[in-house]
């Protein structure tokens, strides 16, 4: 039997410029060394404020091993703690969505304020000291509304860089005041880091999302320049004239949206712009048109494109006039990632008068089943013999190189002893 | 040497819909202890409505709880108690 070769081999190994190898997306040691290294210290994109609605509202996302549950307060802090019982490790919350007084264990009835104490446990005698088993609690930032958590001692503090930059970009869609109109979960058959890179192009957009290419401009995400022809070459500047005069008019009305590019240099790392949108250039829809009536926040240009967020390693995002559509990756196994979408339109819309929910989704429903195709079969071909990393493209996969150059360094970083 | 009081308290009448059971419930008695004596074991730890294990559906009647945040408002707007923490106001059919 020939022994793996070690992940810190694999990543002096790895071409420049080039997909990853193999082992990356397949080996269940590299699958765990990810959740340690990547998914338990850095800032995770778990869900929205209107997860947690209302006081006493509580979700649970797990993180591979670690399940962690976020709850309201009665002082509408948004709070995060392990969702393991200080008593024996009894799972404390075991749905998804729950709603609570304090938080109980069912199995001995260990009760935990919403701040995390522990009120009751009966049958312990009088030298037990409650004080000392409360909640673990887990790091937790709203950026405008997104919720990130890190499950790490000691998180990565550029946080603040990134919600002091993002903070006004977000804000006019006021995300704190939207409802969940709809959440859904796919089970992709890839490795996580296979969902994320499908994520950073759209090298693969004309050949495979007929819908998302009715709102997106093909020449947004890059091409080469050399290859196009005359009518092509005048598209493409048109497009950029377009892209100057829109961020000067969404910037006028208060909305923050030239580019910020931070996903290779560092630890939180994140790009951000305001995107135009094609034909009526309101909303991401078949028709190009908003699909909610109830504009969020103060926004009163139903065409203010579409902002689009990129975090590393786990989450995009695409802010519009009337809507939000918002998702989350969260590893499974070596070969299986969850991906969670929802779409937030304002609190007070009405289904089936201010919004069709059908319309409001079908682009990303589509997008999202043909994108989980791709990420299948992409896996499943790289798990044959004749596989060997090929070259990214210069002009369309920067973002693609971008997230493995990340994933690498922070992997380095953050490799256990033992792995190292 | 049991001797009626000069007033009796008012007593109402509970039913437990899953124990198969009516029992006899003190207006200043919370649920809970009435069906204990009674020799009913209702599910309940802490017994002071902090953890909500003795939350039950109320079919019909009303009652006077006093919950120390074992329970939401909404679930009490939902029709639900604790039974720990509730004496009746009137006869109560409660899920239990």
């Amino acid at each position: 039997m020939t022994a793996h070769p070690s992940i810190p081999d694999l990543i002096a190994r790895r071409k420049p410029g080039h997909n990853l190898q193999a082992d990356f997306y397949t080996r269940p040691d590299i699958f765990e060394a990810d959740m340690a290294a990547i998914f338990w210290r850095h800032w995770i994109y778990v869900g929205v404020e209107p997860d947690v609605p209302e006081a006493g509202d509580v979700f649970v996302v797990d993180i591979g091993r670690a399940s962690v549950l976020i709850v309201r307060d009665d002082d509408e802090e948004i709070r995060a703690f392990h969702n393991v019982c200080r008593h024996r490790g009894s799972r404390l919350v075991n749905e998804q969505k729950a709603v609570v007084g304090n938080i109980v264990c069912r199995y001995h009835a260990w009760t935990y304020g919403l701040d995390g104490a522990l009120l009751f446990a009966d049958h312990m005698g009088e030298d037990f000291d409650k004080s000392c088993r409360g909640l673990k609690p887990v790091h937790l930032r709203s950026v405008a509304g997104l919720l990130f958590v890190c499950l790490a001692d000691d998180p990565p503090t550029d946080i603040d860089a990134m919600a002091a930059a993002m903070t006004p970009y977000l804000a006019p869609h006021d995300l704190p005041n939207t409802k969940i109109a709809k959440s859904v979960e796919v089970i992709e058959h890839g490795n996580w880091k296979m969902t994320m890179e499908n994520n950073r192009e759209c090298y693969h957009c004309g050949g495979n999302h007929p819908e998302l290419n009715v709102p997106l401009f093909a020449y947004g995400f890059g091409f080469s320049p050399k290859t196009l022809d005359e009518a092509e070459a005048a598209q493409a500047r048109r497009y950029e004239n377009l892209v100057t005069d829109a961020h000067a008019r969404w910037e006028a009305a208060g909305a923050p949206s030239r580019e910020i590019n931070h996903l290779s240099d560092r630890v939180t790392a994140f790009r951000t712009e305001r995107l135009p949108i094609d034909q009526a250039g309101e909303s991401q829809t078949l028709d190009t048109r908003v699909a909610c009536k109830k504009l969020l926040g103060r926004i009163k240009d139903p065409a203010m494109g579409g902002l689009s967020f990129w975090t590393q390693p786990n989450s995009w995002h695409h802010f519009m006039s009337d809507h939000i559509v918002t998702f989350s990756v969260i590893p499974v196994a070596a070969e299986a990632t969850l991906l969670r979408t929802r779409w937030l339109v304002h609190k007070d819309a009405v289904e089936g008068v201010d919004y069709d929910l059908d319309n409001l989704t079908r682009v990303w429903e589509a997008t999202n089943r043909q994108d989980a195709e791709l990420v299948e079969v992409a896996q499943t071909g790289l798990r044959s013999p004749a596989y060997e990393p090929g070259p990214y493209s210069p002009y369309t996969e920067g973002m693609v190189n971008d997230i493995t150059g990340w994933y690498l360094d922070r992997l380095a970083a953050n490799l256990d002893p033992v792995d190292a | 040497m049991s001797e009626t009081p000069p007033s009796a308290p008012t007593t109402f009448k509970v039913q437990l819909t899953l124990s198969g059971r009516e029992i006899e419930c003190r207006a200043d008695q919370f649920v809970l202890f009435a069906a204990k004596d009674a020799g009913l074991r209702l599910p309940c730890s802490c017994t002071r409505g902090m953890c909500g294990t003795c939350k039950s559906k109320l079919i019909s009647g009303t009652v006077d709880m006093t919950p120390d945040g074992g329970i939401r408002q909404r679930e009490i707007d939902q029709g639900w108690i604790l039974v720990c923490c509730s004496k009746p106001t009137s006869d109560l059919v409660i899920e239990r």
